[in-house]
């Protein structure tokens, strides 16, 4: 079963620290929000993981898809 | 055909006059009156339906949401009584799209039918209490239909209604939004972890029903689901509603059947002119592009259009598709919940692509990367319905663009000057 990032919008501000942890899978926006870019590779759960956790809103998530 | 019933959604002081059809089904007996008392005369109390019976009436006609998505009832219906537990049922008569008064005419002429089917649902999951979502902007349905479930409780002792008003906003209607509603959290859209009908109200599995549905769940169960499979196609049995926007005049509302040829509902005219199918969240047909068409799931699709919530907008003789979208755009900008980033911003510079556009200056570049930029990202399906509109025009409107860029309104028949400003008239 692969893994995705989801954002949950409304909590989202737009920090961007997950951009910094992980910009094999995200790129931000003209205003900052994250573009997540296809599914979580294996190699990746470790970052991607870190990338939710250090979220200050705690607006990302790994989610079965 | 007998006389249409005009009703006023906004209540007695609203501008906006709607008329609406008879019709086959849903939209029969228009004329004996929207009390419990009239309708009883024609329509008998919602028989107990156990949950598989009900399952097999929908599921023979292959009954759809009606509130846009098209999702299968049966699908909803069993993913919620398979969840366990205590279970919800909510009618959503929160129609929020401005264009669209199918729900409103329900609320107004035959409300009962509406509840009627609510209270079977109820039954057939083990429910006890049905909840009402009433549109903010709309006080004359919200007044009908909370009269309706007044007289319901009179009638029926055993279900308790609980009424919700919702805010008069686009995305108000939102099936997340209504469980915030309902939740004393306030009426926005938010992320959806799961679906509404696994995890809803207070948790519960919802079902949660645009107030169309539940009427043509309660002909479903009456004495008329014969003929009401008869109708339409063998692919698609039944009817739907469709609001048609009046081409400048008041907006109709008919039940139609599926399979009926767009040359029967709409006016020469109105068929040889740009149509918005669906509403400020559909898709554009280029003129002419519906003769050949029927009113049904599949034969739109074929053509890329979708009925959405039932919404038919042609343009008026000398308004422009560009022009038009990008006003519908500012509104939609205007409409977002502000919570969501890329909607938040997204919206507003596509409203400035598309006005650009419109006042000559190509900026169909931008849109088309902002479409791509908001779609998907949101916690409603708002940016995405957003960016719909915008792509369908791009997409077929195309040399109507390049006319713009070059100076010319091909159906404003005029000019465009530098300023932005519309000069030269017709000529």
């Amino acid at each position: 079963m692969s893994t995705r990032l989801r954002v949950d919008w409304p909590s989202c501000k737009g920090r961007g620290l997950c951009f910094e942890v992980l910009p094999e899978l995200i790129s931000l926006d003209e205003w900052d929000y994250p573009v997540v870019h296809g599914d979580v590779p294996d190699d990746l759960l470790g970052l991607a993981r870190e990338a939710a956790r250090t979220c200050p809103t705690l607006a990302l998530r790994l989610v079965p898809c | 055909m007998s006389s249409p019933v005009l009703v006023r959604p906004a209540g007695d002081g609203g501008a906006t006059v709607v008329a609406v059809l008879p019709g086959a089904h849903v939209l029969r007996d228009l004329s004996a009156g929207a009390s419990l008392a009239d309708h009883r005369r024609h329509t008998p109390a919602p028989p107990t339906l156990s949950l598989a019976d009900l399952l097999v009436r929908v599921r023979a006609v292959d009954v759809r949401g009606r509130g846009g998505a098209g999702f299968p009832f049966a699908t909803k219906l069993e993913a919620v009584a398979g969840a366990g537990r205590r279970r919800e049922v909510v009618v959503n008569l929160s129609e929020g799209e401005p264009v669209s008064f199918k729900d409103a005419a329900l609320g107004l002429t035959r409300p009962h039918l509406v509840l009627d089917g609510a209270v079977l649902v109820a039954r057939a999951l083990g429910c006890r209490v049905v909840h009402v979502v009433l549109p903010g902007e709309r006080a004359g349905v919200a007044a009908a239909v909370r009269r309706a479930v007044d007289e319901c409780g009179r009638e029926d002792t055993r279900t308790r209604w609980r009424l919700h008003r919702a805010e008069g906003r686009f995305v108000a209607g939102q099936a997340h939004a209504v469980v915030e509603l309902m939740s004393g959290r306030p009426n926005l859209p938010v992320t959806a972890w799961q679906p509404v009908a696994l995890h809803g109200y207070h948790g519960r599995p919802t079902l949660l029903s645009n107030a169309e549905t539940f009427a043509h769940v309660a002909v479903l169960a009456g004495e008329h689901r014969a003929a009401y499979a008869a109708t339409g196609t063998a692919e698609e049995p039944g009817t739907r509603l469709l609001t048609l926007d009046g081409h400048g005049e008041r907006p109709t509302v008919t039940e139609v059947a599926h399979g009926t040829p767009w040359e029967e509902l709409l006016t020469d005219e109105a068929l040889d002119s740009p149509v918005l199918v669906g509403g400020y969240h559909g898709t554009w047909a280029a003129a002419g592009a519906l003769r050949g068409l029927t009113v049904s799931r599949t034969g739109m699709a074929s053509a890329g259009l979708s009925l959405g919530a039932g919404v038919v907008l042609p343009l008026s003789d000398g308004d422009c598709p560009v022009h038009r979208t990008a006003a519908i755009v500012s509104y939609l900008a205007a409409q977002s919940a502000r919570r969501c980033g890329p909607c938040r911003h997204g919206l507003p510079a596509l409203a400035d692509a598309m006005h650009a556009t419109d006042r000559g200056i190509d900026r169909s570049a931008r849109a088309r990367a902002l479409v791509d930029l908001v779609t998907g990202r949101g916690a409603c399906a708002h940016p995405d319905g957003t960016a719909r509109t915008v792509a369908s025009m791009l997409a077929r409107f195309g040399d109507e663009v390049a006319a713009h860029a070059s100076g010319d309104c091909t159906y404003r028949r005029s000019s465009i000057v530098a300023d932005g400003r519309v000069a030269g008239g017709s000529r």
